[in-house]
This record gives C-alpha cells, structure tokens and sequence, in this order.
C-alpha cells in the first residue's frame, strides 16, 4: 500500500518584482496513514506555502516549478481542476490559522459545514444538517442544534476555530492539515483544541501535518516533526529525537528560546538575527549567518538533508537527518552544544540547550 | 434626486470667520485618472516606444571594496514618460542583475521559470529602486560556492526582454576588489 502523502522535490516560487522568492526549495517528506506530523520554524520558512501546494491552492505569482505530490499513489499536480476539487475537503481537508477570516461572514456556520457534506458525500440537506449538529457537538460547542444557525460573529474565536475543526472533519478525511490552528487562540483554548484535534484524529483514524511555530504544541501532538528553514528542511527526526538529541543548531537555537518557568537565568535566550530574505539567500548554508557554530566551510558549500548516524545522504525512510556540514565533511570545531535534561519539570519545557548554543551566541554578539 | 449639497442645510459666508466658505474649486477636475491609462497605452503604445520610455541605472556606493566585503549595490527603473508603460518580459522573471555575465553571481542556472511571458507594469512617472548585495562569491555548483578573487567585476541589471532590445534596457557598474 502506498504511504498517505508523499512529497519529492517540491519547489515553489514566487515571481515578484522584487525578485524571485523561493519559498521552497526541493522539499521531500512523507506522512503515513494516522501519522501526526508536525512542521516547525520561524515565519517566512515555507511551512504555509507547503500546505498551500499539497491541496493545489497557490495563487499567482506562486507557482509549483517541480516535484511530485504523491496522494495515495496519484501525483496530485497532474490531476484536473475539477478532480483536486473533489480532493480538497473531502480526502485532504485544511484548518486555517485565522478561522474569522476562513469562515465567509454572510452564510450561518451550519451551512458552511453542511455545504461541505452534501457536496461530497451527496448527503440531503436535512441529513447534511443533522450530521453538521453531530459534528458541532463533537467540537464541544453548547446548544449546536440552537447554533446551527448562529453567523460566524455570533461565536468567540475559540468556537470559531471548532467550527473549522468541524469543517475539516465533516467529510472523514484521510489528512488534516492544520496551519497553525490555535496561533490567535488564548493557551487554554489551545490546549483544549489540541487535545480535541489529537482525539478526533485518532478516533477518525486521521492523518494531521500540523504546521506551526510552537515546539511546545509539537511536543504535545506529533510523532515525527520536520524543522524548516529559508524553505528548506533542516532536521527531520521523531518528536522525542527532535527532543532530547537534537542535531541542527537551528533546533537548538529553537528549543533554547522556549521560556520556562522557573529559569534563572535574566534573559530569555534568543537566535540572533532574523531569517534571510527568500529573494536573496546568503551563500552557503543558510543559517550560517545567525549560526553560533559557522566556519569558512559553512559558507561555501549547502549541506543536503544527511542521516546524522550514516553521515550518507537522507532518503525518506532515514529516521532522523539533519543539514549540517557537521555529518558531511565535520566542523574543524564541532557542535559543542549540550542538552540537559531537567527532570523536575517533567515536561518538554525542562529541556535546556545550555553551554554550546549559549556560550557560542554571546561570543558572536560580543565580535558583532 | 436632491443632493445634499443642494440642501441648503449648511449656512456658507465667505464674510463671517467661523462660518463654512462657499464652495469653489481651486483645482481642476483630473478625470484622467480614471481612464484604464495602462489599457490605453498597452494598446495604442508601439513596443519601440515603450522601451525607449524606461531607464535603467546601477550604481554602488564605492568603486572599491577588500576582499570578503559585501558589495552593495542599487538598482534604479524609471518610466519617464507621463503615461502607464507595460513592458512584456520573455519569463516571469521580470529583471535580472548579474557579476560578470553570470546571472546573480552563478555560473549554473538557478531556476528553470514556467514557458510563458510576464509583464513589468510602470505607472506614469514610476520610479522603482531595488537594493541588493553581492557578497563577492560565485557560485560554481548547485550546492558550492568559492569566493570571487581580487580585481575588476561587472555588476549589470536589466529587464528580460526578448530579442536584442536588452542593451536599452540594461545598464552596469564596475567595481574593483581589492586585498
């Protein structure tokens, strides 16, 4: 059987008068059956964009310049209008990150859900209605019979985010891709959606590539994370990996800047400098300009995606890789960061990337 | 139907300090604006013309830079006719900058653009300014990169214009590196 969702080499750009923004650049992963996959990094890494091309929906001046977009076995990018339609909503459904803006303001929120189901699954519309009033009060919503026929401003953002959640489900789907689902939500509604989206899927027995910028919410829902950078993957690894062995120092950078209760330490610590400008990539390995570790090599050669254990080129079956020239040719001084493990907290927050990504950025701030 | 400024509801006197003044245009309609000018002038504009109506100019700061320092430079487009300009490009690529021939400092292609024409729209009068760096590297393979040895480079900018009309359309700077 062939895995769920399979992305090869998938490049997008954008074609600005700015200049050409390549916004991702020669992307592969893949998503088994039920698997929660989570894609991780700063805004401007590609994560959306990647959602975007998986259901088709890149509007000029994007286009999809390459790669493949295995479905079940069928490349999507060859398939006609009308037959990605039938896909979108139904096989593949998406949650947005801003539910106000996603659900249209003039139609009640239980006829945008029932509009999904009779369309898909030919249901009538008093069956198409009664299934959309199951679904609500899966969502947790009160009175979903009495709020069937509420307007999408008639619902706080946390409600709104359910109905969206709702939509995704109406129609089974085998993947949900989730953009950043609980980003305007407070954090006790988010771990509330979180928790209902990790047992709707597992009750749906759903696939969910869960795109956001919060290790934390990674930690909490997905088995396998992919970390972005500059539109390209930097580490791919299972959640608990990523965790407590990370390989990239961009994850370290990422798990040193998570706050946590109970730190004594004044600052919280940060990367230094902000992600490139997509239109103009600095040469070499993208990172190495915010890199506390970069050498002269960093600057000179872009390191492919290397299983960290084999140090030979990643495929989508290695388990955990990561794009460093340490696993290629090696750094003259190595990655001298280290991971300690705060028991007491006993939870992802405990991590700490102390010495090396600490040390190493402070020395930079200092020669800058 | 009776307009509100018809109404008499507002009581004007140019003589009376806190009242409203009449009301007298002191410019005059500009209905042009609402002419679709970039329609117009992609009809009845012929290609020759449309060229010769838009400048390029690159410039950098300094003719001299050591060796390792990024060379900033400016791109500068302008329309200078006081008409909308459209110039069709032969890629959606809509302008290009390049170090010595090699089209932003690579000597192996960076991307493979759709088969299809784009179009670099100017407004009347539009000035357009890009600022972009080169940090004195070449790049050699799709993944390597080897730094640009001391001496004299051309840096050039123009729009991906189809045929021969790239030269009016282009412009370019030297620069020097020196140790």
């Amino acid at each position: 059987m062939p895995p769920l969702l399979e992305v090869k080499d998938l490049t997008v750009r954008f074609y600005t008068q700015e200049g050409v923004v390549t916004a991702v650049d020669n992307l592969s992963y893949r998503i088994e059956r039920g698997e929660k996959f989570g894609v991780v990094g700063e805004s401007g890494a590609g994560k959306s964009v990647t959602a975007l091309s998986v259901l088709r929906l890149i509007e000029s001046p994007g286009q999809i310049e390459s790669g493949e977009i295995l479905f079940k076995g069928q490349n999507l990018l060859e398939l006609s209008e009308s037959e990605i339609r039938s896909i979108r909503g139904n096989e593949i459904a998406m949650v947005f990150q801003d539910a106000q803006t996603a659900l249209n303001p003039v139609y009640t929120v239980g006829e945008q859900i029932a509009e999904a189901i009779e369309h898909h699954m030919g249901y009538s519309e008093a069956e198409a209605r009664d299934r959309t009033i199951q679904l609500l009060d899966r969502v947790g919503i009160p009175e979903a019979e009495t709020r069937f026929s509420d307007y999408p401003h008639e619902f706080s953002g946390g409600m709104q985010q359910r109905a969206i959640i709702a939509m995704a489900l109406s129609c089974d789907p085998d993947l949900i891709i989730a953009d950043e689902p609980t980003t305007a939500l407070d954090v006790t509604i988010e771990t509330q959606i979180l928790d209902e989206l990790r047992e709707l899927a597992e009750s749906f027995d759903t696939a969910i590539q869960l795109i956001t910028h919060d290790l934390g919410v990674i930690a909490e829902v997905c088995d396998r994370v992919m970390v972005m950078y500059a539109g390209k993957p930097v580490e791919v690894a299972p959640v608990e990996e990523l965790y407590y062995n990370p390989k990239h120092p961009y994850t370290v950078g990422l798990m040193s800047s998570i706050p946590r209760v109970g730190s004594e330490s004044d600052r919280l610590q940060t990367i230094p400098g902000t992600m490139p400008d997509l239109i103009e990539l600095p040469s070499g390995c993208s990172f190495h300009p915010r890199c506390p570790f970069a050498e002269e090599s960093c600057t000179r050669s872009e390191p492919p995606l290397t299983d960290v254990d084999s140090g030979r080129q990643a495929t989508l079956d290695t388990p955990h890789a990561a794009a460093c020239i340490e696993y290629t040719e090696g750094l003259a001084e190595g990655l001298t960061y280290a991971v300690e493990i705060d028991d007491s907290g006993g939870d992802i927050g405990a991590i700490d990337a102390a010495d090396g990504t600490a040390a190493a950025t402070s020395e930079r701030d200092g020669d800058d | 139907m009776r307009r509100i400024y018809e109404s008499d509801a507002l009581y004007r006197d140019d003589d009376e300090a806190h009242a409203p003044k009449e009301r007298k245009r002191q410019t005059t309609l500009q209905s042009f604006r609402h002419v679709p000018s970039a329609a117009l002038s992609d009809a009845f504009l012929p290609q020759r013309l449309r060229r010769r109506c838009i400048s390029v100019d690159v410039r950098s700061p300094n003719s001299t830079y050591r060796v390792g320092e990024p060379i900033p430079f400016r791109v500068t487009l302008r329309n200078r006719a006081p008409i909308a300009v459209t110039i069709p490009t032969a890629s959606p690529v809509l302008w290009e900058w390049s170090v010595d021939g090699n089209v932003e400092a690579s000597a192996v292609p960076l991307r493979d653009p759709p088969d299809e024409p784009g179009r670099f729209h100017f407004g009347r009068g539009e000035r357009k300014e890009f600022q972009k760096r080169w940090d004195q590297r070449f790049r050699v393979e799709r993944h390597e990169w080897e730094p640009a040895e001391p001496g004299t480079y051309t840096i050039a900018a123009g729009i991906n214009v189809a045929g021969g009309a790239q030269t009016r359309l282009r412009a370019e700077t030297t620069v020097e590196i020196v140790r």
